[in-house]
């Protein structure tokens, strides 16, 4: 591989390039899909791909190729600096100073590779197997995957860079079909970890049977304020939608909710939300960012105070602050400014405590439709469904019900945390506790 | 220059033959990218991009494997094909595949090719654009535009001899306007493309779709918050489409059907919506988003009626589940790269023109909501549940468009809202659109002319001075 960033640099060294830096990413991917007792699909591969930006006169190229022979690579080299000659000139356009980041402890587990396929396919069979006979109504699964998969990033830049990480990661996925007189209702579920060793079969087939089972019989009801109880993966997917208005960049360009208010209240007091790309269990957990700055724990809103915007280094010298090692991209992409794992603190008191203090209100468990949430007004009305809460009792299932408001009106009005933190994959890895919301309009009948 | 050597592509599939597969299939992709962001008035970005790669499926026994790789050297393509071969064989079904059949269409016609364009002419297209939507009001205050073209060609062999091509070369506008007045910030976008070349824009005035964003989102600002609760609903055309793609479409998709995962299982030759609807997905359609000469696994498209006067009349399916379900082709296998295998997907997908004209509709609607664009959505495919943003929508009053809304989102469910479909319009258009499935991206039409829907859940933040819901 050296060979490639040598040729690559030493090319755009020779054809004028000021500065120049080479993402190369390499990974293997292996997905079993069961179906019915067989096998459905089996996929294994690896693959690779080079992105490359170019530097002159403080003007960026950049060209992605995944041929790697030398005739690709120098195309893309050409490319590159052609592109860059029609962008404008921009002072922020610099690498960053170079600094040597820390490895971050299990990133990478060994075992991963050594993991007999059958083992794989075994683990996805089983899912299937005790997902349809837990419950008599769930007696089908449309779909039931094993997938892992290593990924290594290496980056080289003319400043002497020359850094490299490898991540892996592993994860079932589990979607159960319950069917009650002639409704049908889904149920989805996951289980994620670095080898197949630290999923969790029986938690994932238990809530992939429960979604499904828990909604038959599902009504719309009328339309009320009430209080809102959000499901840890709710909350999580909201903060998927927030998460782009702690970028600099959505800042710079006023495409962020949170623009102009650091230093202000923007939250209830309980509400601190860090993003933090060192997290022993984050799977966005990473050494350096897309640019090669070490990664560090960010504290973007503290006791309900936006402390902190994300940065790249061009955002960075744009704003005379210093890069949060917040680039994200893939080796077809730029170096963007994002999250890596967003997380709301929990709180203190436990889940059930939480929903002891709500007599009459609404606990969504899924919310649909969060890609149409306006990401500069925050203006959002969702779909969900969920279960009534009475007496502190999740009660009678609930569906085609929508909940209209605002995000940031949303933070102000959390009224209780829990500690059940949990991940998902929104945008970032963010993780979120249960959460109550004061009160929100709920459409339905 | 043909993307592989006849007889490399012939040792390829004879070495994974050598396993005891039934079947063999070569996919080999190369797919030219460029594009170009103007923000701030400024030329933010140009950047191009080259994909190549190959994927191999091998089919034992009914079990599908499949292994894909950048490397088409022929070292590379022979070791793939092995690790395809060890990977495949686990087999204990049934073998059955859809017959490849017909010939395949011809790409479509590009008159200039856009990578023979040089990045200035492009360039000034989207300045114009941005000069355009900045000129419309003082309310404007940031407007993003950009270029985006790709060239897809495309290769597929199989062990039964089958040598098809394609290419496909899209191009595409975006636009997206923001408007802003005492802190309140509203935003509009308009994203035509087509699979033509650089010619698109002798037809098509980036200007004037820049004009349309910017007046919308400025009108927004005065667009009050949306009533909410349930009321009968007129969807607009062009892509209002994707309500019935998300809600519908995917349901008859036969990997779904297969699984009995959709409400439509078994319903073939049955009424599944009011008698006025009738829908399609046509794969043919010169230069539209979703059109293939042949889909990704080499099945010429051809134009496929979904739901005739009402009855449900087909499902869409790729080669596996036409063999699983004994079922034609439909052409309908599609994959977003090599890196994917191919499912049943729709291309360009919509409901058929009716009767009535757009005014005819409003004029018969006392009350309701006129939804003329639709946003992004999400669907249940199971359930069939839907929920949709409004990015432009009034008031219907007395059978007249009334004030603007903001904030407005429909749900419902897909089937049901299928049978109170109670008007049809004659305004049918397509737009283009991504369809994501199982993490695979493909392009596809959706379309429609204005429909009404005699009542759907609206949600909205339409809360009165008193904080009451108003109905």
């Amino acid at each position: 591989m050296n060979s490639i960033g040598d040729r690559v640099l030493d090319r755009s060294r020779q054809l004028g390039a000021e500065d120049a830096e080479l993402y190369i990413s390499r990974g293997t991917e292996f997905t079993v899909r069961i179906y019915n007792g067989e096998i459905e699909s089996l996929v294994s591969a690896e693959s690779r791909g080079v992105g490359l930006r170019t530097f002159l006169e403080h003007r960026v190229g950049f060209s992605y190729t995944s041929d790697t022979e030398p005739d690709a690579l120098d195309a893309l080299v050409d490319e590159a600096l052609l592109n860059g000659r029609y962008n404008h000139a921009d002072e922020a356009n610099v690498l960053p100073a170079t600094e040597m980041a820390g490895a971050v402890a299990g990133l990478a587990s060994p075992a991963l590779e050594q993991t007999e396929p059958q083992r794989k396919i075994d683990f996805a069979l089983e899912m299937e197997r005790r997902a349809t006979s837990l419950d008599p109504r769930v007696r089908r699964v449309s779909d039931a995957v094993y997938s892992d998969g290593s990924g290594q990033v290496e980056i080289y830049n003319s400043r002497g860079l020359h850094a490299t990480y490898e991540r892996t990661v592993a994860y079932g996925v589990l979607e159960t079909i319950a069917e009650q007189d002639s409704e049908m209702q889904s149920g989805f579920a996951f289980t994620h970890g670095r080898d197949i060793g630290e999923l969790d079969l029986e938690a994932v087939v238990q809530e992939a049977v429960e979604n499904a089972a828990g909604l038959l019989g599902a009504r719309p009801v009328p339309t009320a304020r009430v209080p809102v109880v959000l499901h840890p993966h709710a909350a999580a997917m909201i903060l998927g939608v927030l998460s782009s208005s702690f970028s600099a960049d959505a800042v710079i360009k006023r495409r962020s909710l949170l623009a102009g208010k650091i230093g202000e209240q923007v939250a209830a007091g309980i509400v601190t939300i860090t993003d933090d790309a060192l997290l022993p269990q984050g799977l966005a957990s990473r050494p350096f960012d897309g640019e090669g700055v070490p990664s560090r724990r960010n504290e973007l809103i503290v006791d309900g105070v936006l402390t902190s915007y994300l940065h790249n280094t061009y955002t960075a010298v744009r704003t005379n602050g210093r890069s949060t090692g917040s680039a994200v991209r893939s080796y077809r992409n730029v170096p963007e400014v994002g999250v890596s794992n967003l997380v709301l603190k929990p709180g203190d008191i436990s889940r059930e405590m939480l929903l002891a203090g709500v007599d009459n209100g609404l606990h969504v468990s899924q919310l649909t439709g969060l890609n149409t949430v306006n990401p500069v007004s925050g203006e959002f009305s969702l779909g969900l469904t969920g279960h009534w809460i009475e007496n502190g009792r999740l009660t009678k299932p609930v569906k085609e019900l929508t909940v209209a408001g605002n995000v940031i009106a949303l933070l102000r009005n959390v009224v209780a945390v829990a500690n059940d933190l949990r991940f998902i994959f929104a945008g970032g890895f963010c993780g979120s506790p249960t959460v109550l919301i004061e009160e929100l309009p709920v459409g339905g009948l | 220059m043909p993307l592989l050597d006849q007889s490399l592509v012939d040792s390829v599939i004879k070495r994974a033959l050598r396993s005891g597969a039934d079947f063999v299939e070569l996919f080999v992709e190369r797919k030219r990218n460029q594009s170009i962001s103007v923000e701030e008035s400024k030329v933010q970005r140009v950047s191009s991009g080259n994909d190549l790669g190959a994927g191999l499926r091998i089919i034992h026994q009914g079990t599908v494997s499949y292994v894909y790789t950048e490397d088409l050297s022929e070292d590379g393509l022979l070791k793939t094909a092995d690790l395809a071969a060890q990977v495949g064989r686990r087999g204990g079904g049934r073998f059955a595949f859809g017959d490849l059949s017909g010939a395949p269409h011809a790409p479509q016609r590009i008159e200039v090719a856009p990578e023979t364009v040089g990045a200035d002419a492009k360039i000034e297209l989207l300045l114009e654009a941005d000069q355009a939507a900045r000129e419309v009001s003082g309310a404007v205050r940031q407007v993003a535009v950009g270029y985006g073209q790709s060239s897809q060609e495309v290769l597929v062999a199989t062990s039964e001899g089958v040598r098809h091509a394609d290419v496909r070369t899209r191009v595409r506008l975006m636009i997206h306007a923001v408007a802003e007045r005492n802190g309140e910030i509203q935003t509009a976008m308009e994203a035509p493309g087509l699979q033509r070349g650089f010619e698109f824009f002798d037809e098509t005035s980036a200007a004037e779709y820049a004009r349309a964003a910017a007046e919308r989102a400025t009108a927004l600002l005065d667009a009050a918050p949306s009533p909410a609760g349930p009321m009968a609903v007129v969807v607009g055309n062009e892509f209002g489409g994707v309500l019935f793609h998300e809600a519908c479409g995917h349901g008859l998709e036969a990997d779904f059907v297969g699984k009995g995962s959709t409400v439509f299982v078994g319903k073939i030759g049955q009424p599944v919506a009011s008698p006025i609807v009738t829908a399609v997905d046509d794969g043919t359609l010169p230069s539209r988003w979703g059109t293939l000469a042949v889909d990704d696994e080499g099945v010429p498209t051809r134009r496929n009626v979904l739901i005739q006067d009402g009855v449900l009349v087909s499902y869409m399916y790729d080669r596996l589940r036409a063999g699983q379900q004994n079922h034609p082709v439909t052409g309908n296998g599609r994959r977003q790269s090599y890196q994917h295998l191919p499912i049943p997907r729709m291309t360009n997908t919509f409901i058929a023109a009716g009767a009535h004209s757009v005014e005819d509709i409003i004029a018969a609607t006392p009350r309701g909501l006129y939804a003329k664009k639709l946003g992004a959505g999400q669907v249940d495919v199971t359930s069939g549940d839907f929920v949709f943003a409004v990015t432009e929508g009034y008031l219907i009053e007395g059978g007249r468009i009334g004030r603007p809304v903001r904030g407005a989102t429909i749900v419902g469910n897909g089937p049901r809202a299928l049978y109170k479909i109670d008007m049809v319009g004659n305004d049918l258009k397509l737009a283009p659109g991504t369809c994501g499935k199982e993490g695979q991206g493909v392009p596809v039409s959706v379309g429609q002319p204005t429909i009404r829907i005699s009542e759907l859940t609206v949600g909205g933040t339409g809360v009165g001075p008193g904080g009451a819901m108003r109905q």
